[in-house]
C-alpha cells in the first residue's frame, strides 16, 4: 500500500507536475473547478464584448465599431454566454456539488466526466480560433456574424461567405456533445448512486433539480446538433435543407433551432434556482416550505418547458390557433415557477434571516427574477409580443432572468460554496460593496432597455439617428456598465484576495444541513473517510439536534 | 445520518486513477471537427488521436476500472456537536416546522372588506367630482373609461354628463377591483409582520398609484391628463382603511396544518362524533 | 458516535436499490440518440412532397425483395437483434462457445446491411444520379440514412472489438453485463430503422396522387 501512496512532499510541487495532476484528472471536484474557472474567463470576455457594443450604442451615431465588428460582437456574446458561461458554471457546480450531496465518492462515469469538459474546452476554443481562421487560414479571419440563433436561410454559403458559420456550428456540437454526455452521467450518477438512506423523496432539492435539468438536457441537445448538422451539409455537401429556391424552408430551422432553444433557457436557468433553494433556508433557519410542491414544479417545468418554443416565432405569421395554444403552454410555465417564488417567500417568512452576501444575492435573485418572470408573460401574450417583438424590451426581459436571476443566483453560490471549495472564506464587506453596486448597475443597464425598446429601438442595430429619441435611454443603459464594471473588479479582487488571504473557514461555516458540510474544506479526494448514511433531508440538522430529528416529521 | 459504519475494506478507498486518454480523445474529435474548416490532414491527426487516447480510454476501464488507493487526507472532519435543546420554536410552543402564518381571515371576510371598501371609495371619489367638477358622474365615467374606447375625444361637460353605459361599466370594473384586492388583502394581512393597518391603508395604496400613475401615462395619457393625483391617492387610501380596518377586526381562523389528516381531507369519521 | 440522552433512534436507512450505472447510462444514451434521430426524421417527413425538381423517391427507390436491396438488408438487420439476444443468453448460461457463435452471426448480418446499403447507395448515386445536391429528397435521404448507416458502422466496430476479446479469451461471463449493454445499444439501432425504413420507404414512398 505504501507503494500506492504518493512520496511525502517535502517543498513544492513543481508546476509540470501540478499541471499534468489537472489535465489527467477525473476527479469531480478538479474537473468542477476546472469548468468554473473556466466559465468566469469566459464570462469577462462576453462581458467585454458586451461593454464594446454599449460603447458604440451610448450615443446615436457613435463610430467605436464597424457594423460588421458589431455582428460578430453580438453573436459571440450571445452565443459564448449561453454555451461558454451559464452551461459549463451550471454542468461545473453540478460537478463539484451532487456527489458531495447525495453522499457518493465520484460521479458514475469519471473518465466519460473528464471527456465532457474537455470537449468543452477545445470546442470554446475552436469558436474563439474563428477570429483568426473564419475566412480560412490564409485570409483576414472573421468570428461568426449571424446571431447566437444563426437563422437560416442567412446563415447558408450564399449569405454568409468563409467559414465563420462553421465554426460556429462545430464548436457548439463539439461542446454540445460534451453536455449531452454529461447529462447522461448525472443521471445515472443521481439514479444509482446514492449514499444510504437517502431516497429520492430525501435528496437535496439541488440534486432533484439538477436532475431534471439534465433530462431536458438529454432531449433538448440532440435536436441542435441534429439541426446544425443539416446546416452544415448545406454549408459543406449543397445539401438544399434550408434553401428556398430548391424547396428548403426557413422555419424548419426556426422550429429545429427553438425546440432546442427554449429548453436550453431553463436548463440555463433550473440550476439558478437550485442553488437558491439550497441558500434560503440556511440562511432562514428554516427548513425549506413544500418540499414535494418544490420537486413537483420542477418536474413540471421539465416537461411545460418542451412545448413553449413557438413563442419566439409569434411574429413569423403562422396560423392564428397555433400562436394561442402556444401562448397559453407558455403562461402555463408561470404556475410551477409562481409556486417556487411562494415556497421561496413562504421560507423565509417567519425565518430568523441572516443577510450575509449568499443570502443578500438570493433575495436579489427573487426580486429581480419576478420582474423579468413578469415582463416574460408580457412577452407570452400575441399582441404584445407583436408590439415588442425583436426590440430591446425583449433584450431587457431576458437579461433580467439571465442575469438578473442566473447571474445573481451564480454569485449567491460562489459565496456560499467558496468556503467549501478553498477552505477560506470570501471577505463579506467585499461582497456586499459588490452585490449593491451590481444591483444598481444591472438594473440602470436593463430597466431603461424596457424603456427604450418601447420606444420602438429594434435590436441589433449598431447604430440610431439622433431624432429617434433613444439617446438618453441608451446613454443610461450604457453607463449603468460602468457600474457594473466596478462591482466585477470588487469580485475579481475579492476572489484573488479570499483565496490566499481569507479567514479559515472550517467544515461548516453557515452551520448548514446537507452532507457537503460534513467533510472537510476542501473535500479530499475521495470526498467522505466513511459513507454516509440519512436519515432525513438535512443529515447535518439530525446531527445536530438528535432531541428534535427531521425524520420525526417526514 | 447518525451512525456511519467503518469501511468494509480493509485496504482502503479506491479511486479512478487518472487518465489523460479522455482529454485526448476529445482533442482529437475536436481536431476532425477543425479539418471540415482547415485541411484534411488536420482531420487525419484528430482521428489518430482520438484512436489513441480510445485505447488509453479502453485499457483504463477494461475489464475492471483501474483505481488507485486514495491518498490518506491530512485532515479530518471536525466531529458534529450535537446540541440538544438549542431549536427555537417559532410561535409559542409550536413546531418550528410550522407553516406560517398559523391563523388566517375567512376569504369571505376579505371579500366583505373589498366589496365595503369600494363602497365607501365610491362615495368619497363622486364626492371629489361633486366638488370639484359639480358632476357625481364624473368619477364615475373616467373609471369606466380604462375599459371604453374613445375618452381621449370626450369633453369635460361629456365626462360630467350620466351615460348609462359608464355607470355600468364603472360599477363592474369597481366590483370587481374591490372585492378581488379585498381577497388578497385577506390572505396577505396576516402574514405582514408590524402594523398591518399603516401597510393596507398607506403603503400598498401609495404603491399601486405610482404603478397607476407610471402606465397610465404611457398606456393611455390622455385619460391621465383627466386625473387629480392627489384625489386619486386619497380615494385608494380610503379604500384601504375601510378594507383594512374590515379585515383585521374580523376574527381569524387557524390553518388546518395541525389537523389530522383524515379530518383535512373531510372525511366524516367518528373522529369528531365521539362514538366508536 | 456520542449523542445526546434525549437521542431518538431513527428508522433503519435502507441500501439504495442497486440499478447499475451502466444500464442508466446506456438508456440514457439512446433516449438522446432518439432526440437526435426524431429531429432527422420530423426533418424528412416536413420535406416529403416538396420537391420542386426530381428525381422523386418514387424513381428511384426500390422496395422489392431481391438480393442487396433494401427490403433484404432490413431482414438481415432485424434478424441480428435476434442473434445476439441469443448470443447474450448463452453468455448468461456461461457457454462461451455459443456466444462467439451467435456473436459472430451478429456481426456478419451487420455487415451484409451495410454492403447492401452500399450497393444501394452506389446505384442510387451512379444510375439514378441523385446526391446530397440534387435536390430536398437527396439531402433528406442521405442525411437520415446515412446516420443510421453511421450509427451501424460504430455498432459494428464494438461489436468486432468484443468479439476479437472474446476469441482472444478476454470476455469471460464474468462481463456479461458490459457486454449486454453492448446488445442494448445494438437493439435500439435495429429498432430505429423499423422508424428509418417505414418513414423513408413506404410512407415518404406513396405513389403522388
Amino acid at each position: 500500500m505504501s507503494a500506492l501512496q504518493p512520496p511525502a512532499a517535502a517543498g513544492p510541487v513543481p508546476f509540470l507536475s501540478r499541471l499534468h495532476e489537472w489535465v489527467a484528472t477525473v476527479d469531480h471536484k478538479k474537473l468542477g473547478t476546472m469548468y468554473i474557472v473556466c466559465g468566469i474567463i469566459y464570462l469577462i470576455v462576453a462581458g467585454l464584448e458586451a461593454t464594446m457594443m454599449r460603447w458604440q450604442l451610448a450615443w446615436s451615431g457613435m463610430e467605436v465599431l464597424t457594423p460588421a465588428e458589431f455582428n460578430r460582437l453580438f453573436t459571440m456574446h450571445g452565443t459564448t454566454m449561453v454555451f461558454f458561461v451559464g452551461m459549463p458554471i451550471l454542468l461545473g457546480s453540478a460537478n463539484y456539488l451532487v456527489p458531495l450531496m447525495i453522499g457518493a465518492r465520484d460521479l458514475a462515469f469519471p473518465r466519460l466526466n473528464a471527456f465532457s469538459f474537455w470537449l468543452f474546452f477545445f470546442g470554446s476554443l475552436l469558436l474563439y480560433f474563428s477570429y483568426f481562421g473564419g475566412q480560412g487560414l490564409y485570409g483576414m479571419g472573421s468570428a461568426p456574424d449571424v446571431g447566437w440563433f444563426a437563422y437560416a436561410p442567412l446563415t447558408e454559403r450564399t449569405f454568409s461567405r468563409g467559414h465563420s458559420t462553421d465554426y460556429w456550428i462545430l464548436g457548439i456540437f463539439v461542446a454540445g456533445i460534451g453536455s449531452t454526455a454529461t447529462a447522461v452521467n448525472f443521471i445515472a450518477t443521481i439514479l444509482g448512486m446514492r449514499c444510504r438512506g437517502m431516497s429520492l423523496m430525501k435528496m437535496p432539492l439541488l440534486a432533484w433539480i439538477m436532475l431534471v435539468d439534465c433530462v431536458l438536457i438529454l432531449v433538448a441537445l440532440p435536436p441542435l446538433a441534429a439541426a446544425q448538422i443539416l446546416l452544415l451539409f448545406d454549408r459543406q455537401l449543397g445539401a438544399h435543407f434550408f434553401d428556398t429556391q430548391a424547396g428548403g424552408s426557413a422555419l424548419l430551422w426556426q422550429n429545429l433551432f427553438w425546440f432546442f432553444g427554449h429548453p436550453e433557457v431553463y436548463i440555463l436557468i433550473l440550476p439558478g434556482f437550485a442553488f437558491v433553494t439550497e441558500i434560503i433556508p440556511v440562511f432562514s433557519r428554516k427548513v425549506i416550505f413544500g418540499y414535494p410542491l418544490m420537486v413537483a414544479a420542477t418536474v413540471a417545468i421539465g416537461f411545460i418547458s418542451v412545448g413553449v418554443w413557438v413563442h419566439h416565432m409569434f411574429v413569423v405569421g403562422l396560423s392564428p390557433m397555433l400562436n394561442a395554444i402556444f401562448m397559453g403552454s407558455t403562461m402555463l410555465v408561470g404556475v410551477p415557477t409562481g409556486i417556487k417564488m411562494f415556497n421561496w417567500v413562504a421560507t423565509m417568512i417567519g425565518g430568523r434571516i441572516r443577510f450575509d452576501t449568499p443570502m443578500l444575492y438570493a433575495t436579489g435573485f427573487l426580486c429581480q427574477f419576478l420582474l423579468g418572470g413578469l415582463t416574460g408573460i408580457f412577452l407570452a401574450t400575441v399582441p404584445f409580443d407583436w408590439q415588442v417583438s425583436d426590440s430591446y424590451f425583449v433584450v431587457g426581459h431576458f437579461h433580467y432572468v439571465l442575469f438578473g436571476g442566473l447571474v445573481f443566483a451564480i454569485f449567491a453560490a460562489v459565496y456560499y460554496w467558496f468556503p467549501k471549495v478553498s477552505g477560506r472564506m470570501m471577505n463579506e464587506t467585499l461582497g456586499k460593496w459588490q452585490f449593491w453596486l451590481l444591483v444598481i448597475g444591472f438594473n440602470i443597464t436593463f430597466g431603461a432597455m424596457h424603456v427604450s425598446g418601447f420606444l420602438g429601438m429594434p435590436r441589433r442595430v449598431y447604430t440610431y439617428h439622433a431624432d429617434r429619441g433613444w439617446d438618453f435611454w441608451n446613454l443610461l443603459t450604457s453607463l449603468g456598465v460602468i457600474v457594473q464594471i466596478l462591482g466585477f473588479s470588487l469580485f475579481a479582487l475579492n476572489l484573488v484576495h479570499s483565496l490566499f488571504r481569507g479567514r479559515k473557514a472550517g467544515d461548516d461555516p453557515w452551520d448548514a444541513w446537507t452532507l457537503e458540510w460534513s467533510t472537510t474544506s476542501p473535500p479530499p479526494p475521495h470526498n467522505f473517510d466513511e459513507d454516509p448514511i440519512v436519515h432525513s433531508r438535512r443529515p447535518l440538522w439530525d446531527l445536530k439536534h438528535p432531541d428534535d430529528p427531521d425524520w420525526k416529521y417526514e | 445520518m447518525n451512525s456511519i459504519p467503518p469501511n468494509e475494506k480493509t485496504h482502503g478507498i479506491e479511486l479512478p486513477q487518472p487518465t489523460a486518454g479522455p482529454m485526448i480523445c476529445a482533442f482529437g474529435f475536436t481536431l476532425m471537427a477543425a479539418g471540415i474548416v482547415t485541411n484534411w490532414i488536420v482531420a487525419v491527426v484528430g482521428l489518430t488521436a482520438l484512436l489513441a487516447g480510445a485505447v488509453d480510454w479502453f485499457r483504463n476501464a477494461n475489464p475492471d476500472s483501474l483505481e488507485m488507493v486514495a491518498p490518506p487526507a491530512r485532515e479530518k472532519p471536525t466531529p458534529i456537536v450535537p446540541r440538544p435543546g438549542s431549536v427555537d420554536h417559532l410561535l409559542g410552543d409550536s413546531s418550528h416546522r410550522a407553516r406560517i402564518p398559523m391563523e388566517i381571515h375567512r376569504y369571505r371576510d376579505g371579500m366583505i372588506g373589498g366589496a365595503i371598501g369600494g363602497v365607501v371609495m365610491a362615495i368619497f371619489a363622486s364626492l371629489w367630482g361633486l366638488i370639484a367638477h359639480g358632476s357625481l358622474w364624473y368619477a364615475v365615467n373616467l373609471l369606466a373609461g380604462t375599459l371604453r374606447s374613445g375618452v381621449a375625444d370626450l369633453s369635460m361637460e361629456e365626462l360630467a354628463a350620466f351615460s348609462t353605459e359608464g355607470l355600468i361599466v364603472g360599477i363592474i370594473i369597481q366590483a370587481v377591483m374591490a372585492i378581488t384586492v379585498g381577497l388578497l388583502y385577506g390572505v396577505v394581512l396576516p402574514l405582514v409582520p408590524r402594523a398591518p393597518l399603516v401597510f393596507a391603508a398607506i403603503i400598498v395604496p401609495l404603491m399601486w398609484s405610482g404603478l397607476t400613475w407610471a402606465a397610465v401615462s404611457v398606456v393611455n395619457p390622455a385619460l391621465g391628463d383627466h386625473v387629480e393625483w392627489i384625489w386619486f391617492i386619497a380615494s385608494q387610501v380610503v379604500y384601504g382603511v375601510t378594507t383594512g380596518w374590515w379585515i383585521i377586526r374580523s376574527e381569524k381562523i387557524g390553518t388546518m396544518q395541525n389537523w389530522h389528516y383524515v379530518d383535512r381531507i373531510g372525511l366524516e369519521t367518528q373522529r369528531t362524533g365521539g362514538n366508536s | 458516535m456520542t449523542t445526546a440522552p434525549a437521542a431518538l433512534a431513527p428508522p433503519e436507512a435502507l441500501p439504495q436499490d442497486g440499478i447499475v450505472n451502466g444500464k442508466i447510462g446506456i438508456a440514457c444514451m439512446i433516449i438522446s440518440e432518439i432526440a437526435f434521430f426524431g429531429t432527422l426524421i420530423a426533418a424528412y417527413l416536413f420535406y416529403i412532397g416538396r420537391d420542386i425538381n426530381g428525381p422523386y423517391p418514387q424513381d428511384v427507390l426500390d422496395v422489392s425483395i431481391a438480393p442487396l436491396k433494401v427490403l433484404f438488408n432490413s431482414i438481415f438487420l432485424l434478424i441480428s437483434s435476434v442473434w445476439i439476444w441469443l448470443a447474450i443468453r448463452s453468455m448468461r448460461r456461461g457457454r462461451m462457445g455459443a456466444f462467439v457463435f451467435w456473436w459472430a452471426l451478429t456481426v456478419l448480418c451487420g455487415a451484409e446491411f451495410l454492403v447492401g446499403t452500399g450497393f444501394e447507395w452506389y446505384g442510387m448515386i451512379v444510375d439514378d444520379g441523385v446526391w446530397m445536391g440534387t435536390n430536398l429528397f437527396g439531402s433528406c435521404f442521405y442525411t437520415l440514412v446515412g446516420f443510421h448507416a453511421f450509427h451501424v458502422t460504430m455498432g459494428l466496430l464494438v461489436l468486432t472489438l468484443v468479439l476479437v476479446l472474446a476469441l482472444l479469451g478476454h470476455v469471460t461471463p464474468r462481463n456479461v453485463e458490459k457486454v449486454d449493454l453492448v446488445s442494448w445499444y445494438w437493439h435500439f439501432v435495429d429498432g430505429i430503422w423499423i422508424i428509418v425504413f417505414f418513414v423513408v420507404y413506404i410512407f415518404g414512398n406513396m405513389p403522388v396522387s
